[in-house]
């Protein structure tokens, strides 16, 4: 089995929590090219429980952005199977795929990916967009009660631009919520931002993951941040290494 | 999706604006182009009231300064009826249909003027030569030549100016200007009256038209003659020769030109539609620019958005969702255009711009919005389909 760190809570055992949510068996990515070969991960083994907050750390180009990509279904395994809720999706068509993204994964992003030319109240709709048979009024209401969670319920009708980099990334956060994902996949949501506001987001995550019980995966290069988390999961080189 | 689309190219509305206009002056040109074919192309399909097959014209000269009496004028035209072949001859004005020649008035009734009219003269033969069809009254006859008035037959357009939907026979009108001791011969008796010509050319709409009755026993010396004559079938050259040596024969100063009026038909229908297929070239032109642009436009949108490409199929949009987005972007773009083209575009049937009915206006609105939004379908489906296949891990890393 791979080698998964539990720095936070040995005890998280708990039934509910050892429930994987997601699994990543034998997982290889292999970028090709005409004359170049690039493995971008190799044989990475990896389940995220119901509930867990995990890190990726590692350096820069280590595949940390790929396996992110890969759990949250934006790209495709050159080898291996990716199980949500024990279901492989390797198979699964692009409908189906963007289908169970909008239902079960958020994404909140370092450079935070806000529509500028919408408010924000209409970028947190974003995702609720694109579920079916949901209407404009839930849509609105359940965009506003995720912008309350992260405490932006006077900027609804702000736009990107008017707001400060913690901000933006707070918007970000409440579009990952607004569609009640199970899982949230934070590419270095605090790259950006400086160490108050970094603060700041990783206690609105933490917050988001131990009162709601969001599955949290999230890659960053700040160990500070990391050792906040339940569990650490080193890479180098595309490689699990601890 | 459709209110997220109008929000975002609203909220847009700037970078969007140029997009907007070139769309809108491409619908006034649809709009204008639309018009001028639509209603050349209904004229051209309504019935042209009289039958120009096998009708021949003939323009008799009588010289350098010389002029041609009736009498021998009148002998002319018997011996060229006498011709086999000659089925009917009429004596008309220069104004001849199909000709770039035009007489024309307006006159009045009881206060009520008409718009101006296409005068012609005639004799008693004209509507049989034309095969005019009578819908009230007579053509002119022998029984006219005592009239105190000068008879003539209106058409059903000129009657409505002039009498609306009262009965027209026996009616008197006359020229607008008032003249003290006006001539019993300058005003006009109905006798009667035929269905609407178009004589001027197979695209134009049915001018009203007068035709005054030619006195058989006017004694002006004319300088021309033009005459009309229905040749049977398959008449042609040799015919046409003995029409020329005929009239030689009465007189050797005079001149004869004979002309077959379906040539004169042709020639006018090739010169009307010069200018309206250069329009259409114009236009062609300025809508493949117009698509290019907009082609281009996409393209670079596209290529500036793909990190918004990659977020929203994140969010759960497919490749599909993504590349009819970005086509309902640009339907939603053109319904600006299209809405502010549409609103000049009414003000011509709402001021009733160029004498034209409403009909040919809607049909112009309409086909120019279908022609907008299809060439602007077209030049979004490549560069939509190219949305719909950018990679979303790639284009999310790319910022």
């Amino acid at each position: 089995m791979s080698p998964e760190t539990d720095l936070r809570q040995p005890d998280a055992a708990a039934p509910d929590r050892a429930v994987p949510v997601l699994r990543l068996r034998d997982i290889e990515k292999v970028y090709q090219t005409k004359t170049i070969e690039t493995v971008a991960l190799n044989q990475v083994n990896l389940t995220v429980n119901r509930g867990e907050f995990v890190s990726i750390m590692g350096p820069s180009g280590c595949g940390k952005s790929t396996l992110l990509s890969l759990m949250g279904l934006l790209d495709e395994p050159t080898g291996g199977v990716i199980e949500v809720d024990g279901r492989a999706v390797t198979s699964y068509s692009d409908k189906e795929l963007a289908g169970l993204r909008n239902l079960k994964i958020g994404f909140v992003f370092q450079s935070y990916h806000l529509i500028n030319d919408l408010s924000v109240v209409d970028n947190v709709e974003l995702p609720l967009l694109y579920r079916p048979g949901m209407g404009g009024k839930e849509r609105r209401q359940r965009a506003l009660a995720a912008l309350d969670k992260v405490g932006l319920n006077a900027r609804t009708g702000h736009f990107p631009a008017q707001l400060s980099g913690g901000q933006r990334q707070r918007v970000a956060i409440a579009r990952a919520l607004a569609g009640g994902p199970e899982i949230i996949l934070a590419d270095e949501p605090t790259g950006n931002l400086d160490s108050v506001m970094g603060e700041e987001i990783i206690d609105l995550l933490l917050e988001l993951n131990r009162e709601q019980g969001v599955t949290i995966v999230m890659v960053t290069h700040d160990l500070q941040q990391a050792m906040k988390t339940q569990r650490v999961i080193r890479f180098f080189d595309g490689s699990q290494v601890g | 999706m459709l209110r997220h689309l109008f929000t975002l190219i609203w909220n847009r509305k700037r970078a969007n604006l140029l997009l907007i206009s070139e769309i809108f002056f491409s619908f006034v040109v649809l709009f204008g182009l639309g018009t001028v074919l639509i209603t050349a192309g209904k004229n051209f399909l309504t019935p042209r009231g009289f039958e120009s097959a096998q009708v021949w014209r003939l323009l008799v000269r009588a010289g350098q300064g010389q002029k041609m009496p009736r009498a021998e004028l009148d002998d002319v035209l018997r011996q060229v009826k006498a011709l086999p072949g000659v089925q009917t001859v009429a004596l008309t004005s220069n104004n001849l249909p199909f000709t770039f020649n035009t007489n024309n008035s307006d006159f009045v009734y009881k206060g009520r003027k008409t718009p101006f009219a296409n005068t012609y003269d005639a004799d008693d033969h004209y509507a049989e030569v034309l095969r005019l069809h009578l819908r009230e009254g007579r053509w002119f006859a022998p029984a006219d030549d005592g009239t105190h008035h000068r008879p003539v037959v209106i058409t059903e357009n000129m009657r409505q100016y002039l009498f609306g939907d009262e009965p027209a026979l026996g009616k008197i009108f006359r020229y607008p200007m008032v003249v003290k001791n006006t001539k019993p011969e300058h005003e006009f008796q109905v006798v009667g009256v035929v269905d609407n010509v178009r004589m001027t050319t197979e695209f134009d709409e049915a001018i009203p038209s007068v035709w005054m009755r030619l006195l058989p026993y006017d004694t002006t010396h004319w300088e021309t003659a033009a005459v009309l004559v229905r040749v049977a079938p398959g008449q042609g050259g040799a015919l046409q020769e003995k029409i020329a040596r005929t009239v030689a024969g009465v007189t050797r100063q005079w001149s004869t030109e004979v002309r077959v009026m379906e040539d004169d038909r042709l020639h006018r229908r090739r010169y009307t539609l010069v200018p309206v297929v250069g329009l259409g070239l114009m236009g062609l032109f300025l809508i493949i620019n117009v698509a290019l642009g907009l082609f281009g436009v996409l393209w670079y949108n596209i290529s500036q958005r793909r990190a918004e490409i990659g977020l929203r199929r994140a969010m759960g949009a497919t490749g599909a969702g993504i590349g009819w987005q970005f086509l309902g972007e640009m339907m939603v773009v053109t319904t600006f255009g299209v809405l502010l083209g549409g609103l000049l575009a009414a003000q011509f049937p709402l001021l009733n711009a160029f004498d034209l009915p409403t009909q040919p206006y809607l049909l112009a609105i309409a086909a120019a919005a279908c022609a907008v939004y299809a060439i602007t379908a077209l030049c979004a489906w490549q560069p939509s389909r190219l949305a719909a296949r950018i990679h979303p891990a790639v284009a999310l890393r790319e910022e």
